[in-house]
């Protein structure tokens, strides 16, 4: 009996609500936390730049269409989109603004309120229009934005080429390299504001699942109008799920573009990207928050792992075409296999991993 | 105002409009009869217009290799709703709409690593003498004098293609014995089964009669885009159509078609400029569909549910 | 006693096809008042005009005071409406707690940022509302499955967390439609029993629709019987059992 329940009793409702009810849990928690600061930042550059700070960033997008799609049930394929407006919005702030009042984590912080309300605009339509009809909406905005982006220059500062790498300067902030003598540009240093931010919106998700909003949120999804005899109000509702959703969006933009890649560029956030996070959340389960990061490792590592399987096993056999096909090939399976077999994605297979945990070495 | 010219936008979008409804349609008779939102339409397009080229590429003559296409995806859709829908019977709609972008994905890498990821082109006038896949385009001024416009025959072609696939669709539906239980599926799923249809064998049907369709949309847009995995950007813009057609409707895929067809071409025209780019017809469909819908949400021809409580 | 409901000429229809046909009744304030009727007399079509989710061609339904032809169905609730339904309306994806919570929303005042950021009111209320859905599941004795997502609850239970859902909320006025439906013997007289205590001790009004004829007699205060949409009878349920429509339309007519 590795992990137990038994001898762990609530004595009041405010016990009952914790995220981490468990001793055990808790100290997994702190030496997790422990682990991501202080070891990770040491590990090597490439480990942060290939692995970490990318999934960081596509998994906090998977995180906001969660709250969307998988806590609210208003199915979006717009999720490029809205992280295109949080990455050319960090840039033009950090461009435009005078340096000393504009600092990248407040530039993120304002970028991503500016997708919310995109996402509230094209959100709109979900007030009247259900189901697989709002598709139309949420594909209206992916197209619509990358279209403007690509359209007037001035938000790329008139870059013929489409991308625009980011000036070093625009990653110090608050003066913190000087104060610390750190290399702000550098990865370890990117890596933590980014971890930093993913860990904080990620206990706002967990909060707000399991709060008043998170319950109006599955409550539109599950019967709409059972809710609004409830007296929860729909339509304000879903327009909080696009601003919360799209805010996620907007900020994984921002990080993708700039604690990632270090340029701002159209391609990244082609409608391709919005079907990889959608991937990300069915794969990781609807309407769990641990699970879109499952998710999100999942099939960010999927392709590399492949490619080094061939590299390593088979010399090099593998081009990237092969691997972005047979990569393809294993969502698709996974996606279907999962939904057959267990809906709740890796976050339910997680959930009876730890069941199976609670009982062991005894199987019943 | 240029009437001549306007004429010849409102050709042009009526034809690229009839593309729109091709693939529309295979999307409509899933829907119809399963409620499944089949996203993998564009996708079978790709696998079964690239299964075709390849084959005719590697020597294989015309009608064979669309005899051997039709079979492939024949048994795809049969092994599709065997291992796909059929476990999923009793999930939501949503839990099998996300099948069907699992079975998109999983076709859209199948299809490329079993032949290949490059552009492909297709011209049927190599394998067909029909006079109509020439192609010089027919000067209509040769006919109507006042009216100077070119019109490629290939689109005429094509129109006529999918003239002939509603009535033949039509009959099907209306005439034969499986096409009754077809409607009789489509209207109560529960009911059907109960007067003994075999719910199975006829989704079974359904997905087999999809797949030639896409087969035949498929090999219409090789000829006039090329195959490659941009077929399935391209075939994306069937959405709008099948929503404003209202998803259940036959006849609103056609119209739908035609209606963004032509939409898109006249906003490209006299919008463009109001927006102060060019390339709007990259959004402008969705926009169409999406202030159509705002004021009719279940689409021109779909069924406005009352929900009953 | 007063009239806390009164419902005024409403007529409803769907195209062509009227589903309630200029029908009046009143509901006094405290009172248990059944509607019934064959199947398709309207009986639910009437309680979803009642809180708004159908909206009436013509009449008006004053509640509380005020009279109005629609009401949305929030603001029914906000004016103190709670329901269930006849084919259960629960979240499905959601647990029992996580139900009956979603009744105490409207006392929720905290907004969705100090909800996320679980501080301050957002904590407080969270807990406070808990010790009222906590008072509500012990009443009808689901404490056992509280944390049980409902769908995997069987049939009778998600009725009366359906119950217990729209009790929490602490109506003035509570809905019920078909609480006893599909259920044996044993439950019925539980639910009963539950809706005899909600309406005594706690003094709720309730307008209840209901098939088991016994179950109508025994509870409820005042009858309401509808047929094809029209209102066939009236009163105690003494005086609805001896009338000759209601036998007519319950028994058939030799013609």
């Amino acid at each position: 009996m590795i992990y137990r329940e038994t001898g762990h009793f609530v004595t009041n409702y405010l016990k009952d609500r914790e995220i981490f009810p468990l001793k055990f849990d808790k100290i997994i928690v702190i030496l997790g936390l422990l682990f991501l600061y202080l070891y990770m930042p040491t590990t090597s550059e490439y480990m942060l730049s290939a692995h970490v700070i990318p999934i960081l960033a596509v998994g906090l997008a998977t995180v906001g269409l969660n709250i969307l799609t998988g806590l609210t049930g208003q199915l979006s394929l717009g999720t490029a989109g809205f992280m295109c407006v949080g990455a050319f919005g960090t840039y033009n702030l950090m461009l435009r603004m005078p340096e000393n009042l504009m600092s990248l984590p407040v530039a993120l912080l304002l970028s991503g309120i500016f997708a919310g309300l995109v996402g509230v605009i094209f959100g709109l339509p979900a007030i009247r229009i259900k189901g697989f009809y709002l598709l139309v909406s949420t594909l209206a905005a992916q197209y619509f934005v990358w279209w403007f982006f690509n359209s007037y220059a001035w938000f790329l500062n008139y870059e013929s080429s489409g991308v625009v790498a980011i000036a070093p300067h625009m990653y110090d902030y608050w003066g913190l390299g000087n104060l610390l003598g750190v290399d702000m540009q550098g990865y370890p240093a990117r890596y933590l504001l980014a971890l930093t931010i993913c860990i904080g919106l990620t206990y706002f998700a967990k909060n707000l699942l399991r709060s008043n909003t998170g319950r109006n949120f599955m409550s539109v999804r599950d019967r709409d109008i059972a809710a609004s005899v409830m007296g929860i109000s729909v339509p304000r509702t879903k327009l909080l799920a696009f601003f919360v959703s799209c805010f996620y969006c907007g900020i994984a933009g921002g990080i993708y573009s700039f604690l990632y890649i270090g340029n701002v560029d159209l391609m990244i956030y082609e409608i391709d990207r919005s079907f990889t996070i959608l991937f990300m959340l069915i794969i990781g389960g609807l309407g769990s928050i641990s699970g879109s990061w499952l998710g999100a490792i999942f099939v960010y590592e999927f392709p590399i792992l492949f490619t080094w399987v061939g590299d390593t096993i088979f010399q090099g056999a593998f081009n990237t075409a092969v691997v972005e096909n047979v990569s393809n090939m294993v969502y698709g399976v996974f996606i279907i296999a999962l939904l057959i077999r267990e809906p709740g994605g890796f976050a339910a297979l997680w959930a009876t991993t730890k069941q199976k945990l609670r009982m062991w070495p005894y199987p019943h | 105002m240029d009437w001549v010219y306007l004429i010849e936008v409102l050709v042009g979008g009526l034809m690229s409009g009839v593309m729109y409804s091709l693939v529309a349609i295979g999307f409509v008779l899933i829907y119809k009869s399963s409620g499944i939102f089949n996203f993998a339409q564009g996708t079978m397009l790709l696998f079964a217009s690239l299964t075709f080229v390849k084959m005719t590429e590697n020597g294989i003559d015309f009608w064979t290799a669309l005899f051997i296409a039709a079979g492939i995806m024949v048994i795809f859709g049969i092994a599709t709703e065997r291992y796909v829908i059929r476990p999923l019977a009793n999930q939501d709609l949503l839990a099998l709409f996300m099948a069907t972008v699992g079975l998109a994905t999983f076709q859209e890498g199948f299809s490329q690593f079993i032949w290949d990821s490059d552009v492909h082109g297709l011209q049927m006038s190599k394998f067909l003498d029909i006079g109509l896949l020439d192609p010089a385009p027919i000067f209509v001024s040769d006919h109507i004098p006042w009216l100077d416009i070119l019109i490629p025959k290939f689109d005429i072609f094509a129109s006529l293609v999918a003239g002939s696939l509603i009535v033949i669709l039509a009959f099907f539906f209306q005439k034969t014995r499986t096409g009754l239980s077809l409607r009789a599926v489509s209207d109560d799923h529960m009911a059907a089964m109960a007067v003994g249809i075999p719910l199975q064998t006829v989704w079974a049907i359904v997905w087999a009669v999809t797949g030639i369709i896409a087969l035949i949309a498929g090999l219409l847009w090789a000829e006039r885009v090329s195959v490659s995995f941009t077929l399935i950007e391209a075939v994306m813009k069937a959405l709008p159509v099948i929503l404003i057609g209202g998803l259940t409707s036959i006849p609103g895929a056609i119209v739908g078609g035609l209606v963004i067809g032509v939409g898109e071409k006249l906003g490209e025209i006299y919008l463009a400029d109001v927006f102060g780019g060019q390339g709007i017809e990259l959004w402008f469909a969705y926009f169409m569909a999406l202030i159509f819908l705002v004021f009719r949400p279940q689409g021109m021809f779909g069924e406005k549910l009352i929900e009953r409580v | 006693m007063t009239d806390i409901l009164k419902v005024e000429n409403v007529t409803l229809q769907f195209g062509g096809v009227k589903a309630i046909t200029d029908i009046s009744f009143n509901v006094k304030e405290g009172e248990i008042c059944a509607v019934i009727g064959p199947n398709g007399a309207g009986k639910s079509s009437m309680l979803n005009v009642i809180n708004g989710v159908y909206l009436p061609q013509i009449g008006t339904v004053t509640y509380n005071g005020v009279e109005r032809r629609s009401i949305n169905p929030r603001d029914a609730a906000i004016a103190g409406m709670a329901r269930t339904f006849q084919n259960i309306a629960l979240f499905q994806g959601m647990t029992v707690l996580e139900n009956i919570m979603t009744g105490r929303n409207l006392f929720m005042k905290s907004t969705w940022l100090e909800q996320g950021l679980n501080i301050g009111r957002a904590r407080k209320e969270e807990q406070q509302n808990r010790l009222a859905v906590e008072k509500v599941i012990k009443f009808l004795q689901i404490e056992s499955i509280r944390k049980t997502p409902v769908s995997k609850l069987p049939y009778g239970l998600q009725k009366r967390v359906e119950l217990g859902r729209a009790l929490v909320a602490e109506p003035k006025i509570l809905l019920l439609d078909e609480p006893m439906a599909g259920m044996n013997l044993e439950e019925k007289a539980d639910m009963s029993c539950f809706i005899l205590e909600i309406n005594k001790e706690q003094g709720i009004t309730t307008v209840m629709i209901e098939h088991d004829m016994g179950v109508v007699m025994d509870i409820s205060d005042h009858v309401v019987v509808l047929d094809y949409g029209k209102k066939i009878g009236d009163g105690s349920p003494k005086e609805v059992m001896a009338n000759q429509d209601v036998i007519d339309a319950y028994l058939g007519v030799s013609h």
